[in-house]
C-alpha cells in the first residue's frame, strides 16, 4: 500500500503540470474568489461612482465630500453635465452606479426624493451597495433624517407614539434639525432616497443576457481546449507523420481542426442563446447579426487558443492540465464565474486581458445596452486582433514543431 | 540477339543529401535511387539516420545539401510530389474511432483523391488489401495484423508512385506478416516503388530487390541481397554446432575447424567456413555422440548486418523488429 502511495506521489511530483493543478490552482482560485467576496463588504471592494450635485448647497457638497471619501468608492473622472449624462455613464458601464443629488440631502420630500441612486439593471447589486453606503452617511451626517425615517417604520409596526412620547421625540428632532439646519417633513426611505435602475435597451433580462454570454464563452473555451488535444494524440500516433507527408502538410491538419472547433463553438453558443431566447425571452433574433459576429470571434479565439496550447504541450496529460488551468483562470478573472464589477479594481482591469471579458461585454452591449453596431466595433476589433494573433502564433509554432527533426 | 532490359523510370532520387542537427551530421551525402516496381530496404542500427532520411524524402525536413525528387519534383516544395507519395508510419497511423472504409475515405481525401473517385478508390483498396470483410468495423476493434494491413491500405488509397514503409510488420504473427509481404510484392509488381525499413532481415531477404546499409549517416553498401552476400561471403557458409555436454575432443575439432565458442554458452559454437570445410566438419562430427545440433546454411542479411555493424541488432531493435 505504501509502495502504491509512493508511486502516486512520485508521479505527481514529476508531473509539474499536475502538481500545479493539484496545489497551485486551488489556492489561486480561492484567492480570486476571496478577493471578490471578501471585498464586497469592506474597503477592498471598489465601486466606480459618478456623482451629479445639482443642488449645489453646502450640505450637498458635504454629502459629496463624505461619499467621495468613503473607502471602496472611486469617483469616475470627468464632470457630469446633467442627469442624462449621468445615466449614459452608468448605462455604458463607465460607472457601476451613480449618486444624483437633485435636492437638499437634509430634506425629506415625499414628492421628489432629494437623493437618487442610479444603477444599471445588469449591475443592480452595485446600486444596492451604493444606496447602503449613502444611507450610512445619512445616519452619521444627518441623524434627524435617519431617525425620522426609522420612526415611520416603528409606527407602522407598533402603532403611533403616545402624546408624551411624541412630544419628547419632536423636541429631540427639533434639536437635531437645528444643529443640521434641516426643516421637518414627514417621510420614509423613499421620501429621501430613490433608487432608479436603468432598464435594458432592448427589454432583455440583464441576468439572462449576462450569464448566457458568460457560460457560453466558458464552455467554448473548455470544449475547444479539450478538442484541440487531438492534435497531440495524432502527433503521438502515426497519423501526423502520414498527414505531414501528404499534399496538404501541416496547414491542412491545423486549419481543418481550427475550422471544426470554431464551428463547434458557434453551435454551442447558439444552443445557449436559443435556450435563453426560448425560456427567458432574450430577444436573440433581433440582434442575430451582431451576436453572430461576436460568437464567431469568440469561437475562433477558443479554437485557436486551444490549438496553440496543444502545439506547445508535449503530451496529452500536460495539455489537459494546462488547459484546465488556463480556462479556469481566464473564466474566473474574465467574469464568467461572477460579474467583474464585484471584483477589486486591479482584478477588474486584469479582466480586460481575457477574451471572456470582451465577449461578455460585447454581448451585454447588444442585448442589454442595445448599443448600435458602431459602438460594438471596438470590442470586435480587440477580439479580431486576438483571434488573428492566435491563428498566426499557432500556425508558426505547429509548423516549427512538425518540421523539427 | 541478346535482349537488353529496358531501364525502369526512377521514382525516387536522393542525391548527396546532407542534414545536420545540433552540430551533428545525421546524413552525409546520401544518394539513393529507386525505380518503378523496385523494393529497396534501408538498413541500419538506431541512430544511423534512417528516420531522418525518410523525413527528407517525405518533405518534412529540408536537406542542408543535396536534393530529393519524387517523379522529378521536390516533395518539400511541390504538393504534387507529396501526392505521389504514400507513407506507412511505424506506429499505427489510423483514426481508431473510424471504420476501415471511413479511414480509407479520410486518408484518400487528405491525399488528394477527388470526391468523385473516392468511393471507387476505397473499394479498390479494400479489395487489394483483402479488407472487405472488416470494411465496416472500427479500426480500434481490429487485431494487430488487420491494423497493420489497414495502416498500409491508408497509404495506398491514392495510388502513390512511391510507398515508404517504416517497420510495416512490427509485432504481428507470421500469417499476417506473410500476407503483408504478398501485398507489398503485388504492389511492386504493379509498378509501385517501395522503400522500407525493417529489422526483420529474413523478411527483407525474401522481398527486397535491393538493400542499402546506412551507417553514421552514409550509405556504406547498396545492392541486390544475393550479390552482396556473394561479394561478402563467396562460398562460405554459416556453421552452428551445439553439444549436449562438455566434450573436450569435440571442442578440439570445432576449434581446429575455425569455429568460435559462444561467450555465454560453452556448448554452442559458430562461425563462417568454406563449403568444403563445412562438409568435412560435418563428416568429422558424425561420430561425436555429444553432438546435439549441426546447422549449415548460406549466410543471410543477418550475417551481412554483423559484418557492417560488428554486432547483432541491439536487444531493443530485436524486440521491435521481431521476425515473422
Amino acid at each position: 500500500m505504501l509502495t502504491v502511495m509512493r508511486i502516486m506521489a512520485l508521479a505527481l511530483w514529476r508531473d509539474r503540470g499536475a502538481l500545479l493543478l493539484a496545489f497551485g490552482l486551488p489556492p489561486l482560485m480561492f484567492f480570486v474568489f476571496a478577493e471578490v467576496f471578501s471585498g464586497a463588504g469592506d474597503e477592498d471592494f471598489t465601486l466606480r461612482v459618478a456623482i451629479l450635485d445639482e443642488h449645489g448647497s453646502a450640505r450637498s457638497a458635504l454629502m459629496v465630500e463624505t461619499v467621495s471619501a468613503l473607502d471602496g468608492i472611486a469617483i469616475v473622472e470627468g464632470a457630469v453635465r446633467d442627469s442624462d449624462d449621468l445615466e449614459a455613464r452608468v448605462r455604458a458601464g463607465d460607472a457601476d452606479a451613480a449618486l444624483w443629488l437633485r435636492g437638499d440631502p437634509a430634506l425629506i420630500d415625499p414628492e421628489k426624493a432629494p437623493v437618487v441612486i442610479v444603477g444599471d439593471g445588469s449591475r443592480a447589486l452595485a446600486a444596492a451597495v451604493l444606496a447602503g453606503r449613502v444611507q450610512r452617511v445619512l445616519a452619521e451626517s444627518f441623524p434627524a433624517v435617519a431617525i425620522e425615517r426609522a420612526l415611520v417604520t416603528v409606527e407602522s409596526l407598533a402603532g403611533p407614539l403616545g402624546d408624551a412620547q411624541r412630544a419628547r421625540m419632536d423636541a429631540a428632532l427639533a434639536t437635531l434639525r437645528q444643529r443640521d439646519g434641516q426643516a421637518r417633513t414627514d417621510g420614509d426611505d423613499a421620501s429621501w432616497l430613490e433608487q432608479r435602475l436603468l432598464g435594458a435597451g432592448r427589454g432583455n433580462d440583464p441576468g439572462v443576457s449576462y450569464y448566457a454570454g458568460a457560460v457560453a464563452i466558458l464552455f467554448l473555451l473548455f470544449s475547444a481546449f479539450q478538442g484541440a488535444i487531438s492534435l497531440i494524440d495524432e502527433r503521438s500516433s502515426g497519423i501526423h507523420d502520414r498527414l505531414m507527408a501528404g499534399p496538404g502538410g501541416i496547414g491542412v491538419v491545423v486549419v481543418g481542426k481550427g475550422l471544426f472547433l470554431t464551428a463547434q463553438g458557434l453551435i454551442q453558443a447558439a444552443l445557449i442563446f436559443a435556450l435563453a431566447s426560448t425560456l427567458y425571452g432574450l430577444d436573440w433574433w433581433a440582434q442575430f447579426g451582431a451576436w453572430l459576429v461576436t460568437a464567431l470571434l469568440a469561437a475562433t479565439i477558443a479554437a485557436w487558443g486551444g490549438l496553440l496550447l496543444a502545439s506547445v504541450c508535449t503530451s496529452r496529460a500536460q495539455a489537459q492540465t494546462a488547459s484546465a488551468f488556463v480556462v479556469l483562470l481566464l473564466s474566473a478573472v474574465g467574469g464568467s464565474m461572477m460579474p467583474r464589477f464585484l471584483m477589486p479594481g486591479w482584478l477588474r482591469e486584469l479582466g480586460w486581458l481575457t477574451p471572456n471579458a470582451w465577449v461578455i461585454e460585447s454581448w451585454q452591449d447588444q442585448f442589454w445596452r442595445g448599443l448600435p453596431v458602431a459602438d460594438l466595433a471596438p470590442a470586435w476589433g480587440v477580439l479580431f486582433a486576438a483571434a488573428a494573433g492566435l491563428v498566426i502564433a499557432t500556425m508558426l509554432i505547429a509548423r516549427h514543431r512538425m518540421l523539427s527533426p | 540477339m541478346e535482349s537488353v532490359p529496358l531501364a525502369r523510370p526512377v521514382v525516387l532520387l536522393a542525391a548527396d543529401v546532407a542534414f545536420s542537427f545540433a552540430d551533428r551530421l545525421v546524413l552525409d551525402a546520401v544518394s539513393l535511387a529507386i525505380e518503378r516496381g523496385e523494393i529497396v530496404a534501408l538498413l541500419g542500427p538506431n541512430g544511423a539516420g534512417k528516420s531522418t532520411l525518410i523525413r527528407c524524402i517525405c518533405g518534412r525536413l529540408a536537406p542542408a545539401a543535396g536534393q530529393v525528387a519524387i517523379d522529378g519534383r521536390d516533395p518539400r516544395r511541390d504538393r504534387a510530389a507529396r501526392a505521389r507519395l504514400g507513407l506507412v508510419p511505424q506506429r499505427i497511423g489510423v483514426y481508431e474511432h473510424l471504420t476501415v472504409a471511413e479511414n480509407l475515405a479520410a486518408f484518400g481525401r487528405l491525399s488528394g483523391v477527388d470526391r468523385a473517385r473516392l468511393d471507387e478508390a476505397v473499394q479498390a483498396t479494400l479489395a487489394r488489401c483483402a479488407l472487405e470483410a472488416v470494411a465496416n468495423q472500427r479500426a480500434a476493434t481490429l487485431s494487430g495484423g488487420w491494423q497493420r494491413r489497414l495502416n498500409i491500405a491508408c497509404a495506398i488509397v491514392h495510388q502513390p508512385a512511391l510507398l515508404v514503409l517504416d517497420e510495416p510488420t512490427v509485432g504481428i504473427d507470421p500469417p499476417a506478416c506473410a500476407a503483408i509481404e504478398q501485398l507489398l510484392l503485388a504492389l511492386a509488381a504493379d509498378g509501385v516503388a517501395i522503400l522500407m525499413t525493417s529489422h526483420d532481415l529474413a523478411q527483407l531477404e525474401r522481398i527486397a530487390g535491393r538493400v542499402a546499409f546506412l551507417a553514421d549517416g552514409r550509405i556504406v553498401e547498396d545492392g541486390e541481397p544475393a550479390a552482396l552476400l556473394d561479394r561478402h561471403f563467396a562460398d562460405r557458409v554459416e556453421c552452428r554446432v551445439r553439444l549436449s555436454s562438455d566434450a573436450p575432443s569435440a571442442a578440439s575439432v570445432l576449434q581446429h575447424a575455425g569455429l568460435d565458442v559462444d561467450a555465454g554458452d560453452p556448448l554452442l559454437w559458430a562461425g563462417l567456413l568454406t563449403r568444403a570445410r563445412a562438409d568435412t566438419l560435418a563428416h568429422e562430427l558424425s561420430s561425436v555422440t555429444e553432438l546435439a545440433e549441426l546447422r549449415i546454411r548460406r549466410p543471410g542479411l543477418d550475417a551481412l548486418w554483423r559484418a557492417h555493424y560488428s554486432e547483432a541488432p541491439s536487444i531493443a531493435e530485436s524486440a521491435a523488429g521481431e521476425p515473422c
